[in-house]
């Protein structure tokens, strides 16, 4: 089962995204993509941690290359999230563009018998963006609609409710 | 309580009127909107159990662009949006709003005689 989540910035995604894996069958990974870099990503990932205590996750961080990590077989994986991957792919000296991006994450769906991406919905705040910012956007939108395409479930989080584009709940 | 979001100018406060028939006097009388400008004041654990002792309670939605550079931009945005999750977990009827349609996301829709 290959889920794809999407929503706006604290729409809910993340729990949402937790609650979808929970219903699925295999060894549960978090797959963490955010490169810490300062006390503002600490703190965000300390609330994530917190959050995901005690639902059974073993958590890697794998900022590119996502089908590197070292998975158990069956694995039921929750990558979290495209929108860093890509950033980290593209704007990072390790990484490998968005094409890197799309790759690690077919290859990982291939690996693991669960997948559920969380995905940002950075697209309504206008177009007046510099070169690099906006070419990140066209990249990510392209992802978005690639991996939508191969989903067997799509959801847009809405204030923590879930808004099924494509396929049926998992609950 | 009615919680209502969606985009800026996306007609939230007109559909509501449309729906239970309310005048603009009726409506400022029943219901509260733009609530995400609140969050700085107040953490949204607070203003959520606040808000949701009112009828209807409206906000806009901010989270839907890229990431603000300007860190108290950002945390506002975060803290909209958490606002926006509380209150629909408190909420009996959730509707977006999109282009003046509504979409009911929980709950039943909302009704004159209701």
């Amino acid at each position: 089962m290959f889920t794809l989540i999407i929503g706006g910035a604290a729409s809910g995604k993340s729990a949402l995204a937790e609650r979808a894996a929970q219903t699925l069958p295999g060894e549960k990974v978090y797959l963490a993509t955010m490169e810490v870099f300062d006390a503002e990503s600490r703190a965000r990932v300390a609330r994530h941690r917190a959050a995901r205590a005690g639902k059974g996750f073993q958590t890697l961080e794998q900022p590119t290359a996502v089908d590197l990590a070292t998975l158990p077989a069956g694995a039921n994986v929750l990558l979290e999230d495209l929108s860093n991957l890509l950033a980290n792919e593209m704007f990072s000296p390790a990484g490998g563009g968005a094409q890197a991006a799309l790759r690690g994450v077919e290859a990982l769906e291939r690996r693991c018998a669960n997948l559920t991406v969380v995905t940002n919905e950075v697209f309504s705040g206008g177009t007046d963006y510099a070169g690099d910012t906006l070419s990140y956007l066209a990249e990510l939108a392209w992802l978005n609609r690639v991996l939508s395409a191969r989903a067997d479930t799509v959801i847009e989080v809405v204030c923590g409710l879930a808004n099924v584009l494509k396929g049926a709940l998992p609950w | 309580m009615i919680f209502i979001t969606g985009p800026l100018y996306a007609g939230k406060r007109a559909y509501i009127r449309s729906a239970l028939g309310l005048s603009g006097e009726e409506l400022a009388r029943r219901a509260v909107w733009d609530v995400q400008e609140r969050v700085p004041d107040e953490t949204p654990e607070t203003l959520a159990e606040e808000l949701a002792e009112k009828e209807i309670v409206i906000a806009t939605e901010l989270g839907g662009g890229v990431v603000p550079v300007d860190a108290r931009q950002r945390a506002q945005r975060e803290a909209a949006g958490r606002l926006a999750c509380l209150l629909a977990e408190r909420a009996d009827t959730v509707i977006r709003v999109c282009c003046g349609l509504p979409q009911l996301l929980k709950g039943d829709w909302p009704c004159a005689s209701g």
